[in-house]
């Protein structure tokens, strides 16, 4: 990474160039604007491409933001749909015919507890978060759905992001030692499963455990952790 | 005049924190003053009673646990100034119908302890990643008996002293104070030394905090160049 800079709330940013030409920015995540000044409002790592400008940094909590994949626990079912925990402050809500090829009379029934692979539809601070569990568009299910057996379990959401991002060097060395399944919310919750228990737990062990270490670090304990 | 811990009147204690140590919570933090310890919780934006929903902002909720024992009635005041002073600085639009919870656990009590659990609590915040509109940093002095200044007492200090003010600041102390809490019996010109004193104190407290956040970002940001 070229240059790390790190900004804290209440940071005026300095736009450089780009403001003083009169030019649009647009503000991401962590960044708001209050009288002319645009400061950030979380502590992270100052980004920018072209005209977007973003503050990045770890957290826990989800915030349902449009188009992100989730990994969430059915909790209730009500006739329109069901309430899916997506970790965010409220419930998800999943409609029953949010499915591939889902019709009124014929349409997967979700007991309680089930763990489905969903993509956020709706997400504003008004509205409660609405997610599917299909492409409404092509109506294909693009690996979203029910994710049965397997085991989830809570991460923070930076290491989910690297996760998804291919950038967590976990993943590759765990896929050289044993095949797996994962399913990666960026909500901070990641579903993996394996051929038994064991693998499984194994797998869920060693990406908890990846979030601080590089790559011949993940290798090693990847290493250790089938020795045992 | 000597202090009983020997430092200089204007000499705070040596401060000690540390991010995100509970392992459930949101955000945590811990914030030490010399023998003033305090550890703070964050969990937000979370579900919210219906009792406390608010249509346009995030509900602010504050527990505060004393050392030892319940809560009592100052305990009871410390959380709503806590609360009062978090209300304007969280950017509690973003997250309307929701409850950010700021559980404060006082681990030692010796003295400006109120300022160490308005610290934690910014701390915890950031942690979080609750939108705030800037960091907080509180500083507490205490006027003694005979008209001298010393900054960050301790209990023992507090217990004699003729007055005791506690001031928390915005980002930048030239914007006023964010909270001002002052007992006992003191004259204008005391005050205003006072807060002068707490003001410089705040922005060495504040510079403290910000060079523990950014360590904490770099470790972060650091993996995440070299993978």
């Amino acid at each position: 990474m070229a240059d790390i800079k790190a900004v804290l709330p209440g940071d005026v940013m300095d736009t450089g160039a780009a403001a003083r030409d009169g030019a649009v920015l647009r503000l991401g995540p962590g960044l708001v604007q209050a009288d002319e000044r645009t400061s950030a409002a979380a502590a992270g790592v100052l980004h920018s491409d072209g005209d977007l400008w973003w503050v990045a940094g770890n957290r826990r909590r989800y915030v349902a933001a449009e188009g992100e994949p989730v990994v969430g626990v059915v909790v209730a079912r009500h006739g329109e749909g069901y309430r899916v925990d997506i970790g965010s402050a409220h419930d998800a809500l999943l409609p029953l015919l949010a499915f591939e090829g889902a019709t009124k009379r014929n349409k997967p029934s979700l007991a309680i507890g089930t763990v489905v692979y969903g993509r956020v539809v709706v997400a504003n601070s008004f509205m409660d978060p609405e997610i599917e569990c299909y492409n409404s568009h092509t109506g294909k299910s693009e690996g979203y759905g029910e994710l049965a057996g397997g085991f989830m379990f809570k991460c923070t959401l930076g290491l989910a992001r690297r996760l998804i991002g291919s950038t967590a060097p976990v993943l590759a060395a765990l896929g050289s030692e044993l095949p797996f399944e994962i399913a990666i919310g960026v909500n901070g919750r990641v579903w993996v499963h394996a051929e038994g228990p064991e693998k499984t737990v194994l797998a869920a062990n060693a990406i908890r455990n990846s979030e601080y270490l590089d790559a011949k670090q993940c290798r090693q304990m990847v290493k250790e952790l089938l020795a045992r | 005049m000597t202090r009983p811990d020997r430092r200089d009147a204007g000499q705070i204690r040596a401060l000690h924190c540390v991010l995100g140590q509970l392992s459930r919570a949101d955000g945590s933090a811990q914030f030490a003053a010399g023998d003033s310890s305090v550890l703070c919780g964050v969990y937000g934006p979370v579900d919210v009673r219906v009792y406390d929903e608010k249509l346009d902002r995030a509900h602010i909720e504050v527990k505060l646990r004393p050392a030892t024992g319940l809560p009592n009635t100052k305990d009871k005041w410390t959380e709503s100034v806590i609360r009062s002073t978090f209300e304007r600085e969280i950017l509690c639009h973003l997250h309307p119908r929701t409850l950010v919870q700021i559980n404060v656990q006082v681990r030692q009590d010796d003295g400006a302890v109120e300022a160490a659990a308005i610290n934690a609590a910014t701390l915890a915040l950031v942690d979080a990643g609750i939108p705030l509109r800037t960091m907080v940093a509180a500083a507490t002095c205490a006027v003694l008996p005979g008209g001298a200044i010393v900054v960050d007492p301790t209990l023992e200090e507090a217990a004699g002293a003729q007055s005791v003010h506690t001031f928390a600041f915005g980002g930048d102390t030239a914007g006023g104070p964010l909270h001002v809490d002052s007992r006992g019996d003191f004259a204008m010109d005391e005050y205003n030394a006072c807060y002068d004193i707490c003001a410089t104190t705040a922005e060495r407290v504040l510079a403290f905090m910000r060079s523990a956040v950014e360590g904490k970002i770099a470790k972060e940001a650091l993996l995440v160049g070299a993978s």
